[in-house]
């Protein structure tokens, strides 16, 4: 039988314009179903804002800076200590005892605009409250000022205030105007904060020369790790990689980095890209400005993993690290063997729904495969066309996708596709256990990090606990179903 | 040392180094992380602007956005939905708060402004999400919860509910708008917290649902944001006294849901306040609005259009408050206060004359919402405990008066953070010598890094399982508090060869 050229999914009859985002995937005539374009009002939509775009994603992670939120309370109440994204850099608690979280998830910060600031401006407000907040955080590497909706909506001029403070501080002050209505998810969050943090970047590298990488303390190795946002310390899996291939890291954007670190990183020879929607953006503006090239890289599963090493290895076009990386991965892939194949052997065959932001899904078909398991559909809240280009190269072909899926769809694939296990982010996997189908945090992990070869070990163990958790034989018992 | 430092730790490039990885994976808090400070040492913070009312900055603030309040509320009602006239983050983050502490999946809509919707208004996305919202989910209710940005743009929402309800008939028929109702709640989040947002939602679902009919021997509840487990614990107490209740906004049949097969599509939580009780409401014998600052405006508002008595607060978290209730529920029904309610209080009273010696004379700093921590604090007192740092994130009258009511009877002179934020809160507690703290899941750095015991109430608790379906309220509530708070003074200030008798 031929296959469809989509499902249509029952409850979407009423908003057939919800067809169009969907596709079966097909690795030679590469399908794209209709993505990155305006959420359908009322849809029950998983999609957040610009604003958790820019500041809780690509912004969050940079462990030395004031985050402030040129908002009312609330938006900076609901990225306070959220994604699990950690660093090394920890505020002090008192003499002599460090804070019990890293510095960049431990506060929340705000202008708390009121009406009068809405009626009169909030101008002045922040000003004083980024002069405050800096004598109350020595040692900040700088301040990063986030618009909203509220700030947005008013118009303050909040560079005029970021070029003050500057003036004041002597640090980076650098403003990220990304309010929640802009753009059609957080997607646009990502985006802008690639481009204005580059641009202010640079901006600021020509006023201060001081601030780039010496040319004595170069190496011919640098490289910089971009779109890696250390979520359950992956870096601590990550780094130490590339550094036994041999490569020196100037910075990483943004996992837990400096503010001083950050500013070096058009100094390095490479950027190592690997979360390809939210920060590609930069990469490019860095290979267009400062012609430093980037390769595309994944950290996830066995094979991605293997190719990040080989092709970062080809690039330097040096042996020595070519025999290098064929060695790690060597030592790497047997370190892990024999717990991969206690995995594999209970994961085979098993069915799996992937629902991650959008590059994860690609991230990781291929490393449910190397686990043996099947993707029965994949969907993506805010992914671009590249991204589904990606899935379509990677999946088995006439894989059901779905473009920023709604609660009701999800609903349904998970009534028809029966996954073993979903992967999934807190809000839907709430909803996906009342249909009785185990799920994994695929955001913030469960017990990460998840990352390269050691990682995968936890990443197979926690859909293990996932499927094979006794609950699921209880709530599947007829007696107490019928 | 080295072994002491890492704590049965491994450090990175140990991990990394390790010829072969056990089955059960090696996670993150298995890491050794050398931690680095932000800066070389301690700098004490500038006294000038410690006071949250000497700076413009508010750090770490305990309050989340007033929709969130009208959205709780909103959850709380049977096959209603919730639809956010404004940006997706504004759906998105609320859920995710509910996500994260009820553990239960919550339905919002977004009306899911974009640029355009700036600069043209959110009438197109409110008229086209509503249609949308109900060809599939057949809500009975569609409560719109309007946002900052929405607010600003300056939406008329009346005039965009009654296009939308126009160009419904004209689908569906008139008949549609006999299926679904409409409320409508204005929550500018420049203008209050989520505290105030749920007061707001109170008012506006009674203003748009109420009906007189005949007088019932009813009692109205409007709890506030109160657990799930706490509202069963209302309804216990109203059954124990024979007394029925309607529970605005019930959400213990929708926060806290079992896990049962096949589940129909879409999911709907089986609970929450009934359209046809809400309409009832303007009929009951009273209205008992537990939380002052969460709920009186409903309250109010049913007692000047259909003179229905309005009994505000205070919250029953403790003895003198729950029996403030139970006589005020005994009056107005003329029920008497039942055997087994006695029972219950003397449980509770028993187990506070059993630990005092643990309890008397602590120090305690409490935080969260003002109603919450109002009834904690004299639960503290009632313990005997001396209440030093008492902070309530969300500004309220209610809360100054009640705090110095209790210092005058329990003779305390507790420092009081009235709409301050946990930033100033935090610093007098370093300063002070304090005992225990009583807080959310927001006070748990502060907790570790003061040394001192964090006893979780109130919200948000997402740190924890199980305080969702726990009670603090009623006799049985203070009794399950009275154990936490006593338990947690056990762990950390005896010694293991004290508490042998």
């Amino acid at each position: 039988m031929p296959i469809p050229e989509t499902y249509e999914l029952e409850c979407d009859r009423c908003i057939p314009e919800r067809y169009k985002h969907m596709a079966l995937s097909n690795r030679e005539q590469p399908v794209i179903p209709a993505c990155n374009i305006k959420t359908v009002p009322g849809d029950m939509t998983e999609r957040g804002c610009a604003f958790a775009g820019a500041r809780g994603v690509v912004g969050g992670p940079i462990g030395d800076c004031i985050q402030m939120i040129h908002s009312p309370s609330g938006c900076a109440w609901y990225q306070w200590g959220t994604r699990r994204n950690l660093s090394t850099i920890y505020n002090w608690s008192g003499p002599g005892k460090l804070c019990n979280d890293s510095h960049n998830r431990r506060r929340a910060i705000t202008t708390d605009l009121k009406e009068e600031d809405v009626v009169f401006g909030g101008v002045k407000k922040l000003k004083n409250a980024c002069l405050e907040t800096w004598r109350l955080t020595p040692g900040a590497g700088g301040i990063l000022i986030y618009t909203t909706c509220t700030s947005g909506l008013i118009g303050d001029d909040c560079h005029a205030v970021a070029r003050e403070v500057e003036k004041e501080i002597g640090k980076p002050v650098f403003v990220i105007e990304a309010p929640g209505f802009c753009g059609v998810s957080q997607s646009k969050g990502h985006h802008e904060f690639n481009v204005q943090f580059y641009k202010q970047m640079t901006e600021y590298r020509e006023a201060h020369p001081e601030v780039c990488l010496k040319e004595e303390d170069k190496t011919p190795y640098d490289i910089n790790i971009i779109g890696e946002f250390n979520m359950d310390w992956d870096l601590a899996l990550i780094k130490p990689l590339f550094e036994k291939l041999g490569c020196r890291i100037v910075t990483v954007f943004t996992g837990g980095e400096r503010m001083d670190n950050l500013l070096k990183m058009p100094d390095a020879k490479l950027n190592v890209l690997h979360c390809q929607r939210s920060c590609t953006y930069i990469s490019n503006l860095i290979q267009q400005g400062y012609e430093v090239p980037y390769v595309r890289a994944s950290f996830f599963g066995i094979e991605q993993t293997a190719r990040a090493l080989r092709d970062v290895a080809k690039f330097f076009k040096s042996e020595e690290m070519i025999d290098k990386a064929e060695q790690i991965i060597d030592k790497e892939t047997k370190a892990i063997t024999p717990a991969l194949n206690f995995y594999r052997e209970k994961l085979a065959g098993k069915k799996v729904g992937l629902y991650v932001g959008g590059p994860r899904v690609w991230h990781w078909t291929k490393v449910m495969k190397e686990l043996g398991m099947e993707v029965v559909f994949g969907m993506c809240t805010f992914a671009h066309e590249d991204d589904y280009e990606k899935i379509n190269a990677r999946a088995e072909d006439g894989l059901f996708l779905v473009d920023a899926p709604n609660e009701f769809e999800i609903e349904e694939c998970l009534e028809r596709f029966k996954p073993d296990l979903f992967l999934t982010g807190l809000k839907e996997k709430y909803l996906a256990r009342k249909f009785g189908v185990p799920t994994v945090n695929s955001h913030s992990y469960e017990k990460g990090p998840y990352a390269m070869f050691r990682g995968l070990i936890n990443f197979a163990r926690d859909i293990y606990q996932g499927i094979y958790a006794p609950v699921w034989k209880f709530t599947r018992d007829e007696d107490f179903t019928r | 040392m080295e072994r002491i430092k890492l704590n049965g730790r491994l450090t990175v490039e140990d991990i990394n180094s390790l010829p072969e990885i056990p089955v059960e994976g090696i996670n993150y808090e298995q890491i050794y992380i050398e931690k680095e400070p932000l800066c070389p040492e301690y700098v004490p913070p500038d006294e000038t602007i410690i006071s949250s009312a000497k700076r413009s900055v508010v750090i770490d603030p305990c309050r989340l956005c007033m929709p969130f309040g009208a959205l709780w509320a909103s959850v709380g009602v049977h096959k209603c939905i919730p639809f956010v006239q404004g940006a997706q983050g504004c759906a998105t983050y609320p859920r995710y708060t509910f996500c994260r502490v009820f553990r239960e999946p919550v339905s919002i809509a977004t009306a899911s402004f974009h640029e355009d919707t700036a600069v043209f208004g959110g009438q197109k996305n409110l008229v086209e999400g509503i249609r949308n919202l109900i060809c599939r989910y057949q809500p009975d209710i569609i409560s719109i919860v309007t946002v900052c940005s929405s607010e600003i743009i300056g939406d008329d929402m009346q005039g965009c509910l009654d296009e939308a309800k126009r160009q419904l008939e004209e689908e569906f028929g008139p008949e549609i708008l006999d299926r679904v109702k409409f409320v409508i709640t204005n929550t500018p989040s420049f203008a209050g917290s989520h505290v105030e947002g749920y007061n707001r939602a109170a008012k506006s679902f009674l203003q748009a649902f109420a009906r007189q009919r005949s007088p019932s021997d009813k009692v109205n509840i409007i709890p506030g944001m109160i657990t799930p487990g706490d509202i069963r614990e209302v309804k216990h107490i109203l059954r124990l006294m024979g007394i029925e209740g309607i529970i605005l906004f019930d959400i213990s049949g929708t926060l806290d849901c079992p896990l049962r097969l096949p589940q129909s599509m879409p999911y709907y939580p089986k609970g929450g306040t009934k359209l046809a009780e809400i309409a009832d409401m303007a009929n009951s014998l009273a209205t008992f609005a537990l939380s002052p600052d969460e709920g009186s405006a409903g309250a109010t508002y049913l007692e000047k259009r259909f003179k229905i008595p309005a009994i505000i607060g205070p919250l029953p978290l403790d003895v003198h408050n729950t029996d403030r209730l139970v006589r005020k529920l005994a009056e107005v029904t003329g029920k008497p206060i039942p055997e087994e309610l006695k029972d219950e209080r003397g449980i509770l009273l028993d187990a506070m004359a059993d630990t005092f010696h643990y309890t008397m004379m602590r120090r305690v700093a409490v935080c969260g919402d003002p109603d919450i921590v109002a009834a904690a604090t004299r639960f503290v007192c009632e313990l005997g405990m001396e209440p030093v740092a008492i902070l309530s994130g969300t500004q309220s009258k209610v809360f100054e008066q009640e705090l110095k009511e209790m210092a005058e009877e329990y003779n305390f002179k507790p420092t009081i953070f009235n709409g301050g934020d946990m930033f100033e809160w935090e610093d007098f507690i370093k300063r002070e010598k304090i005992d225990l703290i009583l807080g959310n899941s927001k006070a748990v750095n502060i907790s570790k890094e003061a040394g001192i015991p964090l006893v979780r109430i109130g919200f948000p608790i997402y740190d924890r399982v199980g305080y969702q379906r726990r009670a603090n309220i009623g006799y049985r509530g203070g009794e399950y508090l009275l154990d936490l708070i006593v338990n947690t003074i056990l762990d950390s200030k005896f010694p293991d060869d004290r508490v042998h008798q």
